[in-house]
């Protein structure tokens, strides 16, 4: 057919090499596209978490003083979650807030949650988002579900998003699948389930963990039905869930064992631990909490062991520093085989970057020692001390401008002087 | 009061005062320094210049380009020289202030010499922004070496130190119609004997057509030192567009705070209008002193310009000395003293109440604010009252100067 159509042929040959740099730019594009999507699934990769930002809800479900335990769990838990990073803005706290100023508290103004009052949780730094009478089940729905009015402040929204890891820690007394809400009325471990069910929906959580400290607490997370949720509760049915020691002085329990279990082993987290929570689920005894706390993992979709504390108890993200130029260097193969080289920097929030760098405990293939230059090839280093060849031209030539320009305003005075 | 042994006394003094201060508080106080003078932000602009990042990039530097190139170059800014540099301009203007006075009163020297250049170096407004390091004193400085040249009939350097000055406050361009009227009429005083106003229209063309030649060379000079031309929505733009409102003892700031956006335009096209609408008048009213026309336009400057400092109304306060003969005609000075006064305490009280303490709100400070306008505005018509009624002649009895 090619001999039978010369001219023909020649328009196509003509046509070859611009089908083929089209070709090889769609290729180079589509590579491109795929680098970029490459890089960014890499840094969600399966075993690490795919969230970006923690939010945490702490809910104290009873009033009245005898209930000051719950609402030192409350605190407690508050604490330790502000202590590992997550800032008041994602930190929904409800507290009935009827102990601190109780006319019953010989300690005015303060809570504590053990014996010997060392650490007042109350004190002044607190940031409760819900208190009093405002802690109802339908708020904390709402809350949950986002379904509020407008003139609810941001304060007391929970504007979680698709990567948000949500803890929600709920405290009180409760029952076969149900938590009684302020002495008045209760929430059951359906509408618990239903509420996740529509933050699924919504996409308001990347994973959620839910931990409850009631009695009968594990019956609560027993309805849950949506994926990527860990629950753990602290005693099973027919059981209950024990305070854990009096003040002598404050003459009521100020916390419970199952909740002073868990703010025990958290003082041993800091924000760069990477303890898992399979560790913190291994070290539930029924000697020291006096129950059968329980976990319900069979919605969680990665493992235990490689989910860590901090994934939910702390506001610790994953950040990856990249240079400008890998990605978008796309006619360089080098340049592209350099970004699974990339070792993603674990960076805490709120601490100092280098110093996280320097002391983290990442991935064992991060070359602590190595030149950064070497581990990010073709990008720019941040912590180089060097100077820059190109660095002291400009300032070189600023320094040039300020002379001349001082130096005719020098002759335009001159010029005028002596006229 | 020998001139030449008060001005090494009160300059020793002032050195003494400078050198011996050791807090910043001065440096930052708003009724001393504002976003265009402010000793801080030239620092700031100065270190980014010197680290090849473009100063005008950002919103906080309003300087000229040239005080950026002197500053970054020549003159270091440094704790041991700014003092010394400051004290001097002071000096500078104190000599021209009394150059001014010789050249009106057509005398080699004068008792008054050391009195005029105490009231400049020792005014507690301009003696404070002096300390403060506040560039305000570079702005009266050179005003007053252009009144001193052209009060000795030196047309280019008047009108040399005229464009510079404008280049750091844009304002000060409203000086250059009085000052070209100045050098071609002479400073004498004919206030008692006012005359029209005979001068050479081409003469008058020539000399403005030299400002501008000045003034957009300056702008060239600039235009290099900055690498651009992103110098000038920042610095002449500042005074037009009103970017910065920190507070200041100033009438624009709280205006254009409480101002919407769609009505700010507007309002900075009147503001700035306000200012310009004085200078005909005051050319027409007093044509046979412009010496004097020079005062009174300062003096509105310094009450209604975007961004006064305390240096700017004490500067006027300091030329009412230049003026003796209209001191028996004015009506009220101890009112307009003692208004100064209540403001010259208002003003850094309320101020704390507002900032310092948090008691207050910042309608007590724009209150003091409204206080010093009045004072300013009393001073000012005042003069201007006094200036016209000298005309008249002496006061005769059983008769009254009434204004119809």
């Amino acid at each position: 057919m090619l001999l039978l159509f010369p001219s023909l042929t020649r328009c196509w040959l003509r046509l070859v090499p611009f089908l083929f740099l089209l070709c090889t730019l769609c290729v180079n594009y589509a590579q491109a596209d795929s680098a970029h999507e490459d890089a960014a699934r890499s840094f969600f990769a399966d075993k690490r978490s795919a969230h970006t930002n923690n939010w945490a809800v702490l809910v104290c479900a009873s009033r009245y003083w005898f209930n000051y335990r719950h609402m030192a769990n409350a605190l407690g838990m508050y604490r330790t979650v502000k202590r590992l990073g997550i800032p008041d803005s994602n930190i929904i706290l409800m507290l009935p807030d009827d102990m601190a100023c109780n006319a019953r508290n010989s300690f005015p103004g303060s809570v504590y949650a053990a014996s010997g009052r060392r650490l007042d949780l109350y004190g002044d730094n607190i940031e409760v988002d819900y208190r009093g009478y405002e802690v109802t089940v339908e708020n904390f729905i709402r809350l949950l579900t986002g379904r509020m009015d407008n003139a609810v402040p941001r304060s007391k929204r929970l504007l979680t998003d698709a990567r948000s890891n949500v803890f929600v820690y709920m405290t009180g007394h409760g029952g076969n699948e149900f938590l009684k809400f302020q002495d008045n009325e209760e929430i059951s471990a359906f509408d618990i389930a239903d509420a996740f069910e529509q933050m699924w929906q919504k996409k308001r959580y990347n994973e959620l963990f839910f931990m409850i400290d009631t009695c009968q607490a594990n019956t609560m997370y027993s309805k849950i039905y949506s994926p990527n949720i860990l629950a753990t509760g602290s005693s099973e049915l027919d059981e209950s869930s024990l305070s854990h020691e009096n003040d002598n002085d404050i003459g009521v329990a100020v916390i419970d064992s199952y909740t002073h279990h868990v703010l025990q082993f958290m003082e041993g987290i800091n924000k760069t631990s990477h303890a898992s929570m399979q560790d913190f689920f291994n070290t539930y005894d029924y000697d020291k909490i006096r129950s059968h706390a329980g976990v319900r993992d069979d919605l969680f979709k990665r493992a235990l062991s490689d989910t860590r504390v901090t994934n939910f108890f702390g506001g610790v993200a994953q950040v990856e520093i990249l240079g400008p130029s890998p990605l978008d260097d796309v006619s360089d193969p080098t340049e592209q085989g350099s970004m699974s080289a990339n070792r993603p920097a674990e960076a805490v929030l709120g601490d100092d970057s280098v110093a996280a760098r320097a002391g983290s405990l990442s991935s064992p293939t991060h070359a602590s020692g190595a030149s950064p230059k070497d581990e990010y090839l073709g990008t720019e280093n941040l912590w180089d001390d060097e100077g820059h060849e190109d660095e002291p031209a400009p300032a070189r030539w600023g320094v040039l401008r300020a002379w001349t320009g001082v130096a005719l305003l020098g002759a335009l005075l001159g010029s005028v002087a002596v006229r | 009061m020998d001139y030449h042994y008060v001005l090494p006394v009160v300059v020793a003094g002032r050195l003494l005062i400078s050198y011996s201060l050791h807090s910043d508080a001065l440096l930052h106080n708003h009724q001393l320094s504002s976003p265009p003078t402010s000793y801080s932000r030239l620092q700031e602009g100065v270190y980014l210049f010197k680290n090849a990042i473009n100063p005008y990039s950002g919103g906080l530097f309003h300087h000229s380009p040239l005080l950026l190139s002197l500053f970054s170059t020549v003159i270091p800014l440094s704790s041991a020289i700014s003092p010394a540099l400051w004290t001097l301009c002071d000096t500078l203007g104190a000599h021209c202030m009394v150059s001014i006075w010789r050249a009106r009163s057509k005398l080699e020297s004068s008792r008054r010499d050391g009195l005029i250049a105490a009231l400049y170096l020792l005014n507690p407004y301009i003696l404070l922004s002096s300390l403060a390091l506040s560039t305000s004193t570079f702005e009266n400085a050179l005003y007053l070496l252009s009144l001193s040249f052209a009060s000795q009939g030196s047309s280019s350097q008047a009108l040399l130190c005229l464009a510079i000055l404008t280049h750091l406050s844009l304002p000060s361009a409203l000086l250059a119609a009085p000052i070209v009227m100045l050098l071609i009429s002479g400073p004498e005083s004919y206030l008692a004997s006012p005359k029209a106003f005979t001068g050479d229209a081409r003469k008058a063309t020539r000399l403005c057509a030299e400002y501008l030649v000045y003034a957009l060379s300056l702008t060239m000079i600039s235009t290099v030192i900055s690498d651009g031309w992103t110098w000038v929505p920042k610095t002449w733009g500042a005074s037009l567009l009103l970017p910065d409102l920190t507070p200041n003892p100033g009438l624009w700031w709280y205006f254009f705070t409480e101002m919407f956006d769609h009505f700010r335009p507007f309002f900075l096209v009147v503001f700035s209008a306000h200012l310009v609408i004085y200078v005909a008048p005051l050319c027409i009213k007093f044509q046979h002193d412009p010496l004097y026309v020079t005062f009174l336009l300062q003096g509105i400057l310094a009450t209604f310009k975007p961004y006064p400092t305390l240096a700017d109304p004490g500067l006027f306060l300091s030329t009412i000395a230049l003026f003796p003969e209209t001191y028996p005609y004015l009506r009220h000075p101890i009112v307009t003293v003692l208004l100064h006064v209540h403001a010259s305490l208002l003003l850094p009280l309320f101020h704390h109440l507002w900032l310092g303490q948090g008691s207050g709100n910042a309608n007590f400070f724009y209150a003091s604010t409204l206080v010093f306008g009045m004072a300013n505005g009393a001073a000012l018509i005042d003069c201007a009252w006094a200036g016209l009624r000298i005309a008249f002649g002496e006061k005769v009895p059983g008769h009254e100067v009434v204004q119809k």
